[in-house]
């Protein structure tokens, strides 16, 4: 049986890679903005950098499920 | 404040300005045809194009290179609004609406036609177009600033208070400075407060009321003013010279003793100056390095924090050069200019 702590470290291990994603994303999708609205040619590079922080998430993803599948 | 997009397409404009190759391919050009022909190949395409229906010759180039200002500056305008940059980048485009009364007035005062002065305005401030043109359609000075009073437009105050000296005198310089101190002050007094924004545009307000005022002492210097009389077109604010080491420079006799009296400041520059120059009192040839040297300080923003107003004063600057210098080859081709005279007059940065 599991404790609060378990779903709780799952929780936290996901929401500090989402705020961090969303916050980084933020900052590129505004400056990327700005960039392809003068060089719509840096579109395909504007996209792939605002893609780069969400292995950030996805890293707090991975932990959070490591620890509701391997702490017992 | 999003300064990461408002740094991202400054940037971004900043790519598309003619760099040195560019330039040097303008300068290459034979004659005014094929440079209007190269320009069509710039950025200044639909500007060309819209001035090719009316003119032709420099002409052509003039209005195309207002028109390519004015829409610039406008668009940036456009996507600042509401922001902090606003502010800004007002301070920077208010000073077109000090040159456009200050061509309006000059215009007026050696009775030219409506036409004529038209040809010379740049409408970037917040003075537009159409009030530009009403305000050019006034028959004499005294009108044009009862216009601006009555519009409420804040210029009218500097030149109301000056304008019975003005009708005393004669004198025109009364009121362009005038008008300077109060762009100047207005622009210091905006940005008072300090903060990282702020201190990037003091500094280079206060660089250019430094330039301004040397300027004005080599002039005076030149024309053997009277220092009693000349105090009275300098203006306060500067970096560097306060007004006690201006007023010691009005002072001095010749061009050469206000340069050797220079090094000990950041115009050490100027002491490269060749002394024929400075012997003939040629200062033409001392502004055009303190023009430089103003232009490299504003383009050198650039290196500044991207998350702050640094970005826009670099392309302020940068821009304003680029205009110059096409302005400098279109001139020089009129006047058949040697090619490696005309490349000396041209500024890069």
């Amino acid at each position: 049986m599991q404790g609060w702590e378990v779903p709780l470290g799952a929780a936290i291990a996901f929401a500090a890679g989402a705020f961090a994603t969303g916050w980084a994303q933020s900052r590129i999708g505004s400056a990327g903005a700005g960039a392809i609205a003068e060089r719509p040619e840096t579109a395909g590079s504007i996209i792939i950098l605002e893609a780069i922080p969400e292995t950030l998430v996805i890293l707090g993803f991975v932990v959070a499920a490591m620890i509701i599948l391997m702490v017992k | 404040m999003d300064w990461g997009y408002i740094n991202a397409r400054m940037r971004g404009m900043k790519s598309r300005l003619l760099d040195k190759r560019a330039l040097d391919n303008l300068v290459m050009q034979p004659d005014l045809e094929s440079l209007i022909a190269d320009l069509e190949k710039t950025p200044y395409k639909p500007d060309i194009i819209e001035a090719k229906v009316q003119y032709s010759g420099v002409l052509c180039i003039e209005y195309a290179l207002r028109k390519n200002f004015t829409r610039t500056f406008r668009k940036i305008l456009q996507f600042v609004k509401e922001e902090e940059a606003e502010k800004y980048i007002n301070i920077f485009l208010h000073r077109w609406d000090v040159q456009n009364i200050k061509t309006i007035l000059r215009g007026k005062n050696i009775h030219i036609t409506n036409e004529e002065i038209l040809e010379c305005l740049v409408p970037a401030g917040e003075l537009d177009e159409a009030t530009v043109i009403e305000l050019v359609r006034q028959p004499d000075i005294r009108a044009v600033i009862d216009m601006l009073a009555t519009w409420n437009i804040r210029y009218s105050k500097p030149l109301t208070g000056e304008y019975p000296e003005y009708a005393k005198s004669g004198d025109l310089a009364l009121l362009e400075c005038a008008l300077d101190e109060y762009y100047y002050s207005d622009a210091l007094e905006q940005v008072k407060i300090p903060s990282y924004n702020n201190g990037l545009i003091l500094n280079i307000i206060s660089l250019e009321i430094d330039v301004v005022n040397l300027r004005t002492i080599l002039r005076m210097i030149r024309d053997h003013i009277d220092p009693e009389e000349a105090k009275k077109y300098l203006i306060s604010g500067g970096k560097e010279l306060d007004r006690p080491q201006l007023d010691y420079l009005l002072t001095l006799h010749s061009i050469e003793d206000v340069v050797k009296e220079l090094k000990k400041t950041s115009y050490r520059f100027l002491a490269d100056v060749s002394p024929s120059a400075m012997r003939t009192q040629k200062i033409s040839v001392i502004e055009k390095k303190l023009e430089k040297f103003l232009v490299q300080q504003g383009v050198s923003a650039f290196f500044g924090d991207p998350l702050s107003v640094a970005s826009v004063i670099g392309y302020f600057w940068a821009k304003y050069n680029e205009i110059t210098n096409i302005r400098i080859i279109s001139r020089c081709k009129t006047a058949d200019f040697p090619l490696d005279q005309l490349k000396e007059e041209l500024v890069y940065v």
